[in-house]
Parts: structure tokens; sequence; C-alpha cells
């Protein structure tokens, strides 16, 4: 019963990350894109949450879905009408390419992953209950990863003042790029 | 004697060397005493050589001293050596002595010229190669010397090089003399290929043993360079061409010296010639073909240096037909002789050319009997020598020769001698020509520039020593009563050939009997004021030298012509000019490919990157 | 683990990066080329987080979360980048922001 109710779950949250994912992409209007890419967002923290990764699905929806999204929309909002998104132009020829290259990738990934481990994609590590936990998070990245934490915060820094760069007027003569 | 020689081949090139460096610094008469005294130097050494090789007895005549071991490749090894016997030392004492002579004659007649250095610096560059040419002890150091004689050949008769007509003449002399250097050069190779040796003693050695082929290629192949070098039929255009050189030039390279090292080559070689017969016979066959041709041209030559370049060839022959029936003696006693009467001519000419302002032809002149006297009277003395009139010394020299003809008996022993006594004809006829229009007759137009006068004692020194030579010189051969000259040279090669006394007096009646017919026929045809040559076709062959020049021009120099123009227009303009311009232009055009790759659509770089990584995975997996 | 192995979600994150590559590469709007972009990404963290629990070991989960920082950070310039374009009046098109162009 319950792994059947995994099953469903994972069914579900699998379908609704595939589906907005592709509306993402297709839809005309950006404001919808932006709603589906949430959606997305939130399906794919119910995946994260059944692969023991508690922290992490909170972040997403934190972060990801909270700030990141909201200043999407934001933007979209800012923009208007002219965020108005056709579908693309360009040389058929480059439009066709692309469609290979991507089923290419796919069909890649596919394969080799089968290929490369398919035995021992079906068995999975015993974990303990605090696996994923923020305690564990935290732990490793004062320790273990101290130093990706510290180049992402500066990472983030340089986010911080490059937005305000990009974003900056001047009264006289207008800014550079 | 070791040291003589050497100090006879070493002295000239000190005196050019110091020339050379001395540069401004040094007057241009003080040139020309540095040339004259280390010629006579040389001439000292050679002296103190002869001398000593004199004071030996025979067997122990032959003396090689080696500097040092020049090129050394595995076995095969090849020294600096000079090889001094009796040939080797009466060329010595002819080239630096008549060289000498002629050297202090330069004095006066370059004295003037702005680059007297660099003539005399090229005289003294010549004596040292002549005398390395006829010292040498290996075939090696002898293509050496050979190809440096044409060096300082061309150097000289392009001197005056600002005259186009110079600078041509240097050129066709120097390219056919490379004909020559060329079947010398492989000659040797092959003697090296069969032999292992260039020394003269061990080839001479080995000769017998070689196949007749090879025998006959290298004897031909030495041959080869003897023609072009000695200006014999065929490679004899570039002689008469080359007396746009100054007159001392012709005199000593073109006349007494450097044309005459092909009968040296043939006398040294001569084992090599003896194992090879019919080779042999071809250089006398072409020596009598020269002596008659050339002899014939001289006949309507204008041109006073000309006639006597021709006569050059023409008795160049006769030594060519003595070393090629074996008279090696009287091949080279001809040589001796002829280096002093034929420098007398041209010497003599010069002082006629000189105080007329450097005027040349024949038919502006005449008369000057009473203004060059003793000019005139050298002049004579050596036509007479040419001639072969007693006691002068052709009449020894070139009658012995003939009279071996006549003692070879075979049939072309006979055609050789009936060749030599046409020529002996041919030869009072151009030469008393020569001389009565120059000095007899009616005062010509050509001025007497600004009172020259016979010229200063440097020139006339000279001469006089040379008439006196050519008086005197040929005592040394008297047939029957005694031939020391002969015997001398001959201890380096027997004669092949003997003649008896009788047959040479024989001999020498018929041949003064035609030179004083041909005198008096150039006489009669002088005072009836008409040529020598009446039948126009002939006249216009002969003028035209019998078309050679004209032949060689058709058969080399055009295809030669059309062959770079074709390479020029079809090779080198499309493939390698244009390669390198469309080398350029291709890069460029490449470039522009590249670049347009560089679209400016983020999505193309997108689909790049993506279709970079499907490879890349393809790789990993690949190489996993 | 219950439910689906580590193989089906990797599959999950495959497809979702495809989807992800297209809109990249077929959409105009550099908007939606922004959020298909967010979408490769998170595709991206799934595997990482998918492996991390197949071999018990968090450093999946820790790439995963250095990741979303970075992708907020790329976020923020991207969007930045298209409201500086719309101040200057440019128009919104990839295909028209060809400066670069050789």
């Amino acid at each position: 019963m319950g792994d059947f109710l995994v099953w469903v779950v994972w069914f579900v949250a699998a379908g609704a990350c595939l589906g907005s994912g592709i509306a993402v992409v297709t839809m005309n209007n950006p404001f919808y894109s932006a709603l589906s890419l949430i959606g997305n967002l939130a399906s794919l923290a119910v995946l994260y949450l059944l692969l023991s990764a508690e922290f992490l699905a909170a972040a997403q929806v934190l972060v990801y879905a909270g700030a990141v999204m909201v200043m999407f929309l934001f933007v979209i909002a800012y923009l208007g009408g002219r965020a108005d998104a056709p579908w693309a132009g360009g040389s058929p020829l480059l439009r066709g390419a692309a469609v290979v290259a991507a089923a290419a990738l796919l069909v890649e990934i596919v394969v080799v992953l089968g290929l490369a481990w398919g035995d021992e994609l079906n068995g999975s590590a015993e974990i303990a209950d605090s696996f994923g936990s923020p305690a564990e998070i935290g732990r490793l990245f004062l320790t273990d990863h101290l130093l990706a934490f510290e180049i992402t915060s500066i990472v983030l820094l340089i986010a911080a003042v490059g937005g305000v760069v990009l974003g900056a007027t001047r009264e006289k003569g207008g800014a550079t790029p | 004697m070791v040291f003589g020689a050497w100090l006879c081949l070493l002295a000239p090139l000190g005196g050019a060397l110091a020339i050379t460096l001395a540069g401004r610094f040094i007057s241009r008469r003080i040139a020309g005493y540095v040339s004259t005294l280390t010629t006579f130097l040389a001439f000292g050494g050679a002296a103190i050589a002869f001398l000593a090789l004199w004071g030996r007895d025979p067997e122990e005549r032959e003396h090689v001293s080696t500097a040092y071991t020049w090129l050394a490749a595995g076995d095969f090894e090849v020294g600096l050596e000079i090889l001094v016997d009796p040939l080797s030392v009466v060329m010595m004492l002819v080239v630096s002595g008549v060289g000498g002579l002629i050297v202090w004659y330069s004095m006066g007649y370059m004295a003037g010229d702005d680059e007297e250095r660099r003539y005399f610096a090229y005289m003294s560059l010549f004596v040292f190669s002549m005398l390395l040419l006829v010292q040498a002890g290996n075939f090696l150091l002898l293509l050496v010397g050979w190809g440096l004689v044409g060096l300082a050949s061309y150097l000289l008769i392009g001197f005056w090089h600002h005259r186009p007509e110079a600078v041509a003449a240097a050129k066709k002399a120097f390219v056919m003399n490379a004909i020559g250097d060329a079947t010398f050069a492989l000659a040797a190779v092959l003697l090296i290929w069969e032999t292992g040796v260039l020394d003269f003693a061990s080839v001479f050695e080995e000769a017998e043993g070689l196949s007749p082929t090879t025998v006959n290629l290298v004897a031909l192949g030495l041959l080869g360079g003897a023609v072009a070098k000695s200006a014999q039929v065929p490679l004899h255009t570039w002689l008469p061409d080359a007396m746009e050189g100054p007159t001392p030039v012709s005199a000593l390279i073109h006349a007494a010296t450097m044309v005459t090292a092909g009968v040296y080559l043939l006398v040294r070689a001569h084992p090599i010639f003896e194992a090879a017969p019919d080779i042999q016979a071809l250089a006398a066959i072409l020596g009598a073909i020269t002596l008659l041709l050339a002899g014939l041209v001289a006949l309507v030559q204008w041109d006073i240096k000309r006639v006597i370049a021709y006569s050059t060839m023409s008795q160049i022959g006769y030594m060519f037909l003595g070393a090629g029936i074996g008279a090696y003696g009287f091949a080279i006693f001809h040589l001796f002789t002829h280096a002093f009467f034929k420098a007398l001519l041209f010497l003599a000419a010069g002082v006629v050319i000189h105080h007329l302002a450097n005027e040349q032809d024949m038919r502006r002149m005449g008369g000057l009997r009473a203004e060059l006297p003793r000019t005139h009277l050298a002049f004579l003395v050596g036509t007479v020598a040419l001639v072969g009139l007693p006691p002068f010394a052709g009449f020894w020299s070139k009658d012995a020769i003939l009279a071996s003809a006549l003692a070879d008996g075979s049939a072309l022993g006979w055609t050789l001698f009936v060749a030599g006594l046409l020529g002996t004809l041919l030869t009072g006829l151009y030469a008393f020509r020569l001389y009565l229009t120059v000095f007899h007759g009616e005062r010509g137009e050509a001025a007497a520039a600004h009172g020259h006068g016979e010229g200063p004692l440097s020139m006339l020194v000279p001469v006089g020593v040379l008439a006196v030579g050519s008086t005197i010189g040929g005592l040394l051969s008297v047939p029957g009563v005694w031939n020391p000259f002969t015997h001398w040279v001959e201890e380096t090669g027997e004669a092949l050939v003997e003649p008896s006394t009788g047959e040479e007096y024989l001999v020498s009646a018929i041949a003064v009997g035609l030179g004083l017919v041909g005198f008096l026929l150039a006489r009669r045809a002088f005072q009836q004021g008409r040529q020598l040559v009446i039948q126009p076709d002939a006249w216009r062959w002969l003028e035209h030298k019998l078309y050679f020049d004209e032949l060689y021009d058709t058969l080399f120099f055009r295809p030669a012509v059309a062959l770079s123009n074709a390479l020029r227009r079809n090779v080198e303009e499309p493939v390698i000019e244009g390669s390198l311009g469309e080398l350029g232009a291709g890069t460029i055009q490449a470039g522009d490919g590249l670049a347009r790759a560089q679209t400016g659509l983020l999505r193309t770089y997108a689909l790049a990157i993506a279709f970079a990584v499907c490879v890349l995975i393809v790789v990993f997996v690949a190489v996993r | 683990m219950s439910g689906p192995g580590v193989g089906w979600y990797l599959i999950v994150a495959a497809l979702l990066f495809g989807v992800g590559a297209l809109g990249v590469m077929l959409r105009r709007s550099p908007l939606i080329v922004l959020l298909s972009l967010e979408i490769m990404l998170n595709a991206a963290n799934l595997t990482l987080v998918a492996f991390a629990r197949q071999h018990g070991n968090l450093d999946g989960q820790i790439f995963a979360l250095a990741v979303m920082a970075v992708a907020a950070a790329e976020v923020a310039i991207g969007l930045g980048l298209i409201v500086a374009m719309a101040r200057r009046d440019m128009p919104l098109d990839v295909d028209q922001a060809s400066a670069l162009r050789g």
C-alpha cells in the first residue's frame, strides 16, 4: 500500500513536472510561462522529497519559487506588452538542427545511462533518517565543503553588484552598456 | 728546388693579395710595380727550380711536394701537391718570364687608367692561376687552376666593364670555357670512380689497366676541356671576341699562356691519351681543322687584334696536331717559341694602337713605318717568326711538327702533313697582309694621338726582349745538331714519332717555300690595292667566321632563351608568384569563411554547444 | 528505497533537460530563453539529488544547493540585462541582438 502510494505520487509529480516544462517552452505569453515554471519547481520539490532531500525541497520552494520566480514576475510586469514572446523565426535549418540536437542529447543520455549503469540503477544505498536534513547539510557546508560555500557567497555578491550596475542610470549621459 | 717552385707559385698570389688589400692606399704605379716584381720573382723561383732540376740525373727529375692533405673522403685523398719535373719547369719559366715582360709592358700601356690597381691585381691572380695549373701534381688541383684562369680571363676581358661588348665577350668566354670545365670535371670524376686516385703518378700507372670505354671517356673529357680552353674548333668562337680586353691581356692570356693550357694538358696526360689512341687522333684532327679554318678567316679580318687572335688559334692548332700524333717535345717547343713571337706581335700591335689613340681598324692604318720605326722592326720580326722563315723561332718549331706528321707515315699522318703545309701558306698570306697593311703604303686616316711616340721604356723594353727571343729562341732545337729542349721535355713523355734529319730538312724547305709564296702573293695583292679574297660568297662566309656564331646562336642560345621565357611565363609567374598572391588571397578567403561561424546569434551558439556536448558524451563513453 | 528506482528519476531529468534545451534553442524572446535555462538547471539538480540518494552521499545535495545559488545569481543578471535592453528601447529579440556578428 505504501509503495503503491509512492508510485502514484511519483507519477503525478513527474507528469506535472514534464507537463509544466513543456508549457514553459511552448507558451506565447511570458506570464503564463513563468507561472508554469513555478508549477515545475513545485513538482520538482515533491520529487526531492521522495528522494529524501528535505532541506533541498524546502530551499527549492523558498528560494527558487519564492524569490527567483517573483523576480521574474516583477520584470515581466515591468515590461508589460513588450515582453510578448512570439515563437521563433529564423532559418528552418536552425530549427531543425535544434530539434535534432536536443533529441540526440536525450537519446544519448538515456542510452549511456542504460548501458553504463543499467544494473546498478536498481539498487540504492541504505540511508539514515538524518539523510538530507538541514543539520546534515549545514554540517557539511561548514566542514567538508566550506570552500564551495564561501565561493558561492562571493558569486552572489558579484551578482548583486552586477545587478546594481546594470540597473543604474545617470542623470547626465547614459550608462555605457 | 722545392723552395723555388713554391716561391714561383706563391709570389704572384702574394702580389695579388697585397694589391687587393692595399686598395687605395697605394698608388697605381706602385700596384704596377708590385705586380711586375712579384711576377719576376716567380720567374726567379722557376729559374731556381730549373737549375736545381738540371743538376740532377735524368732519372731523378720528378719531384712531388705536398703542402698538406687537402681533401680526404674515406679512402680517397687529394693533397695540395705540386709537381716539379722537366715539363712543368719549362711551363713555369714561360709563364713567369713572358708574363713578367707583359705585366711590365702593362705599366706603360695601362698608365692613366682609373682602375689600374684592379688590373694589376687581376694580372697577378692570372699568373698565379696559370702557375698553379702547370705545377699541379694531381688532376683536382689542375682543375682548380683551370677554373681560376678562366675566372681571371673573364675578369680581364671584361675589364672595361662599362663597355657592353666587353661584358658580353667576357660572358661568352666564360660560358664556353665552362663547357670544357664540365667535361674535364666529368673525366676527373670518372677517374675517381674507376681508380680512386687523382695524382698524376698513380693515374698514369693505372691508365693501362682501365677498360677502353673508361679511358676513352676520360680522354674525351680532358680533350673537351683542352679544346674549350685553347679555342679549338668547335669551342673556338670566344677567342676573337676576347680581344675586347686590353692588349696586354690579349698577349698574355690569349696568346702566350692560357690558351696553351690545353696543349699542356694533352702532353701532361699523354699516358691516358696513348691508351685512347682514337681520342689522341681526334685531337690532332681538330688541331688540323682549326689551323685551316682560322687561317682562312684571318684572311679577311679588319681588326688588327682579331687577325692576331685567329693566328693564335691557328698556331695552337699546330700544337694540338703535334700533341695528337705524339710529338710531345715539338709541340711544347712550338708552344715556347709561339709564346715569344705571338706576345711580341700583340705587344707591338699594342704600341700601334696606343699610338693611334685606340684605333684598331687596319683600314685606317698604313705607312706607319716612318712614325714607329722600332715597333715596325719588332713587328716584322714577329711576322717572320710566325710565318716560319729561318733563322727565326717559328721556323724550327713549326717545321718540326710537320716533319713528325710526315714521319708518322699513316694515312692520318699524311693528311695532317698536307693540312699543315696548307696552313703554312695561309699563315704567310695573312701575316704579311697584316704587316703590309699596317706599316706600308700610304698613311692612313687614323690620327696619331697627340704625339705619343713609340711609348715609354716600360713598353719598349719588353718588346725588345721578346724580339730577341723570337729571333734566337728557336735555336734550342736544331735538327741533327742538338735538341736540348725536346730531350728535356721528353723525359716526361717519350715522343711517339721521331722524324729523321733528312725528313726535317726536306719539310723545312717545302714549308719555307710555301711561306715565301704566301709573302709574295700578299705583297702583290697589296701593291695592286686589292684584297686576298675576292670571290664575294667566299668573302662573306669568311667574314662571318663561317657562321659559327650564328649556328651556336640558333642551336643553343635561342632555345635556351625560349625555354627560359616559357618557364617564366608558364611556371614562375602563375605558379610561384601566383601562388604567393593566391596564398594571401586564400588566407583571407579562409578567414572570411571561418568568420561566418560568428553569426552573432545566440541561438546558433547554443546549438553549437548542444552538438558539442552530444559529441563529447560519445567520446567519454567510448574512452571509458 | 520504496517507489521507483533511481533510474526513473534520471529519465525524468533527461526529458526535462531536453525540453529545456529545445526551449533555449528555439525561442526568440530572451525571457523565455532564461526560463528554459532554468528548466535545464533544475533537471541537472534532479540528477544530482537522485545520485546522492543512490550512493547515500550528501555531496550531491550540496552541489545542488550551490547550483541553485548560482542559478539565482545568473537569473538576476539576466533579468537585469533584459531590463537594460528594454530601457534602451531595444527589441527584445534574441535574433536581433547580433552585434557580435563577425
